[in-house]
């Protein structure tokens, strides 16, 4: 399907109706130590670039500066980034390839939310921001904890070493 | 080999606390398991609450990637998956929950790996 002309890499394009698009989302982490208004000018550049390939940001969420759950190139937090867009063919590797090329972008991955999407009718949604992770002192970011802290009937450590375990000795 | 050995330290004291707290639920159907326990409870199988799939009792809830609490649930501390058997997920669900993980751990919301530290 041809789409309607764009206006250069600022507006979003308009769609003819019954424009069948794929719906994607990419999730992105920026350093952590990057200003906030720099963030933002990495958002509004992929943003054009989306709308320059003919597709359609639904939804832009900063979660803001949160803890890693591993060291991601040295450091223990970062910016995540999503962004849900509207594409066609060759729109994640447009979109991935500027990332690549973005040096404060450290990770990213797109995901397929839905085929056959029409973009005339698919709303935008309201860009959201949030505040992260609260600021901790400078040795509590080290470690990333708190992860399964489910609860398996006290199974949970057996099973964490199953395959480690010597018979059990009475 | 020394780390072996730490591993098999480790593993001894988590079976031991295992055993203690939620050996009855399911300890039956563990065979490989052995020892005392099975002879208490008879060795039969198929006794205990059976668990329920969260996502199948709630409709509601959908697997999302980006839930990392609500995943969180479904990974030891170690960070490895939870296998079915103890999480009680239904088979489709578990094979979300296994892909969401996989995705999480890519954009780091999940760990790989969890160090012990000692």
């Amino acid at each position: 399907m041809q789409q309607m002309e764009t206006q250069g890499t600022g507006g979003a394009p308009q769609h003819a109706k019954g424009t069948m698009l794929r719906e994607y989302e990419t999730i992105f982490l920026v350093r952590p130590d990057l200003a906030e208004d720099l963030v933002d000018k990495i958002v509004e550049r992929m943003r054009g670039i989306v709308h320059r390939d003919g597709g359609k940001v639904i939804k832009v969420e900063n979660w803001g500066r949160k803890k890693t759950a591993y060291e991601v190139k040295r450091n223990f937090r970062a910016i995540f980034v999503r962004f849900l867009y509207l594409g066609g063919t060759g729109a994640v590797a447009e979109f991935e390839r500027n990332l690549r090329m973005t040096d404060d972008v450290m990770k990213y991955q797109s995901v397929k939310i839905a085929d056959e999407v029409d973009a005339s009718t698919r709303a935008v949604e309201a860009d959201v921001k949030l505040p992260g992770d609260p600021e901790m002192p400078e040795r509590a970011g080290r470690e990333p904890e708190g992860f399964g802290a489910a609860d398996f009937g006290g199974r949970r450590d057996e099973l964490a070493d199953e395959t480690e375990l010597p018979p059990e000795a009475e | 080999m020394s780390d072996m050995k730490r591993e098999m330290a480790f593993g001894d004291r988590g079976g031991g606390t295992g055993r203690a707290g939620g050996g009855g639920a399911r300890g039956g159907a563990r065979e490989e398991r052995g020892g005392g326990g099975d002879l208490e409870r008879g060795g039969g199988r198929g006794f205990g609450r059976r668990k329920v799939c969260r996502y199948c009792a709630d409709k509601n809830l959908k697997v999302d990637y980006k839930n990392a609490a609500d995943l969180k649930y479904f990974i030891t501390e170690r960070g490895k998956i939870v296998p079915r058997r103890i999480s009680g997920n239904c088979a489709r669900h578990q094979r979300q929950v296994a892909t969401a993980i996989k995705r999480g751990r890519q954009v780091a919301l999940l760990p790989f790996t969890v160090m012990q530290h000692q």
